[in-house]
């Protein structure tokens, strides 16, 4: 154990090369994401002035902070192995992150819905005058338009990353993350289309943009909500953007099906963050299923993914229906 | 990215919209440059030291009024003198019967919410001897008509 101690791991998960590789970048890739913000909320909070769209722009980029430094606690605190008053690990630390990075995510959506709604309704006309840089007085439009064109780049590049990155490591924290990022520069692009349209007397333009944009980001944050109360709530195991079932559960199944042995096994997956937690219930075919069958299973089916560490298989008569409610496997059931 | 696609036809169609309404950049929602522009700008006055002095029948002094002549010269516009309190004045900038408000207002006025300030023209010390930066209030979001009093206002000297 202290001879792999330098080796990524997650508790007592040990982390493929794929994964390991994708974790550092992940960090990495957090740190740059903070950095930027800290220069866009610089940026925007210079040239805000009395622009809806602008002050929005603003919050979310504040807001915007939690899931980088909600993945990166986490990231720090997952490393630890189990311990005896955390006999599970620290997995569950990666739920919490993602639920404040989801909340965070829908509170940009809400305010936007809010306020830009709201100017909406009160028919504000908002006031952008001049600037007088270097002399020369001109309009400040452009220059808000400049700074959410600056502003608005990289947040698609950080997405994307990102986005690949979930994938790989199963981290829904980095999935929320780069929803936020969408986010991020989806707002900048509707606040530049809004300030644009305000300069060509279009009061509404702005307020409109704002709202159309943050429709579909509170659509993403209560996305996220729900797979994040979810997963701490021990739902099965989803797919990392919560769009589906993980495969992961029919697999093990499937395969315990398949061994000689065995006449019947039906598992049941929560999951604990990047791993998952696993009870697989298994009918041995004869009453002799040997300890040695059940450990040769245990260890193929943890072969198969890293994400199966955490797994007891119980050898049992029948299937436990109060364990497995449903009538399919990997708990398709609705 | 694809659910957001109703989201980018409409800021298109908000772009080609506007681009048929493209004659000033920016424009007034309500065209109050272009009222003014050779025709009448309607002042609120409110009195105060020697930035807005009121005498019995005579037009207003002092250093905004002064301004505003020539403000009002270059863009060949007559001036329409109204005085009242700023609550008043303000209300009546609100409901469009106003152009400009000026009374030696800071740009810490709490009537942004019903306002449009210019950009501060002059600094000076109050009695406690805090930084006062003077602005004039003009209609919300007459983002035309606030840019060419910024641009007047910021290539005047004005003294104290």
């Amino acid at each position: 154990m202290k001879s792999v101690a330098e080796k990524p791991r997650f508790g007592h998960t040990e982390l493929p090369e794929e994964q390991s590789q994708a974790l550092r970048k992940a960090v990495k890739f957090e740190w740059i994401t903070i950095g930027y913000l800290t220069v866009s909320t610089i940026i925007v909070f210079l040239v805000l002035g009395n622009s809806q769209a602008m002050k929005a722009a603003w919050i979310e980029d504040l807001l915007s902070f939690l899931p980088p430094i909600s993945f990166l606690v986490a990231a720090h605190v997952i490393k630890r192995p189990p311990s005896t008053k955390h006999p599970y690990g620290y997995h569950r630390a990666v739920g919490i992150a993602h639920l404040v990075a989801a909340v965070a995510l829908c509170v940009v959506g809400a305010y936007l819905v809010a306020d830009s709604g709201l100017g909406l309704l009160k028919a504000e006309h908002p006031t952008i005058g001049g600037i007088t840089l270097f002399g020369q007085t001109f309009w400040l439009g452009w220059l808000m338009m400049a700074a959410m064109a600056l502003t608005a780049g990289p947040p698609v590049y950080l997405g994307l990353v990102k986005m690949k990155l979930a994938r790989s490591l199963h981290d829904k924290v980095l999935y929320a993350d780069a929803d936020m990022n969408k986010a991020d520069w989806m707002t900048a692009a509707a606040a530049g289309v809004g300030i644009a349209g305000i300069g060509m007397g279009l009061w509404w333009a702005d307020a409109v943009a704002a709202l159309i944009i943050s429709v579909s980001i509170l659509r993403d944050g209560v996305r996220n909500i729900r797979g994040a109360v979810g997963g701490l709530a021990d739902a099965r195991a989803m797919t990392y953007d919560d769009a589906h079932p993980h495969p992961l559960t029919g697999d093990i199944d499937d395969y315990l099906s398949s061994l000689h042995w065995v006449s019947e096994a039906r598992s049941r997956t929560r999951d604990e963050g990047h791993v998952f937690h696993i009870e697989s219930f298994v009918v041995p075919k004869s009453q002799d299923a040997t300890i040695k069958q059940l450990e040769d299973a245990r260890n193929a089916c943890i072969e198969m993914d890293w994400k199966v560490q955490d797994m007891v298989i119980i050898p049992v008569g029948e299937l436990p229906d109060e364990f497995l409610p449903g009538q399919t496997t990997g708990g398709e059931e609705d | 990215m694809c659910r957001s696609r109703p989201a980018w036809a409409a800021i298109l169609a908000i772009l080609l919209l506007a681009l048929t309404a493209c004659a000033h950049y920016p424009a007034d929602p309500n065209g109050t440059l272009n009222n003014v522009t050779d025709g009448t700008m309607r002042v609120g006055v409110t009195e105060n030291q020697k930035w807005v002095q009121i005498g019995e029948g005579a037009e207003p002094q002092g250093v905004e009024p002064d301004l505003l002549r020539d403000f009002a010269s270059q863009l060949n516009a007559d001036i329409e003198w109204h005085q009242g309190s700023e609550h008043e004045l303000v209300d009546d900038l609100k409901h469009g019967e106003l152009d400009v408000v000026i009374g030696g207002i800071s740009a810490k006025t709490p009537w942004t919410t019903h306002a449009g300030l210019s950009r501060p023209y002059v600094k000076t010390k109050d009695g406690r001897g805090k930084t006062v930066k003077h602005v004039m209030l003009a209609p919300l979001g007459e983002n035309a008509f606030i840019l060419s009093l910024d641009k007047f206002l910021q290539s005047q000297e004005v003294q104290p």
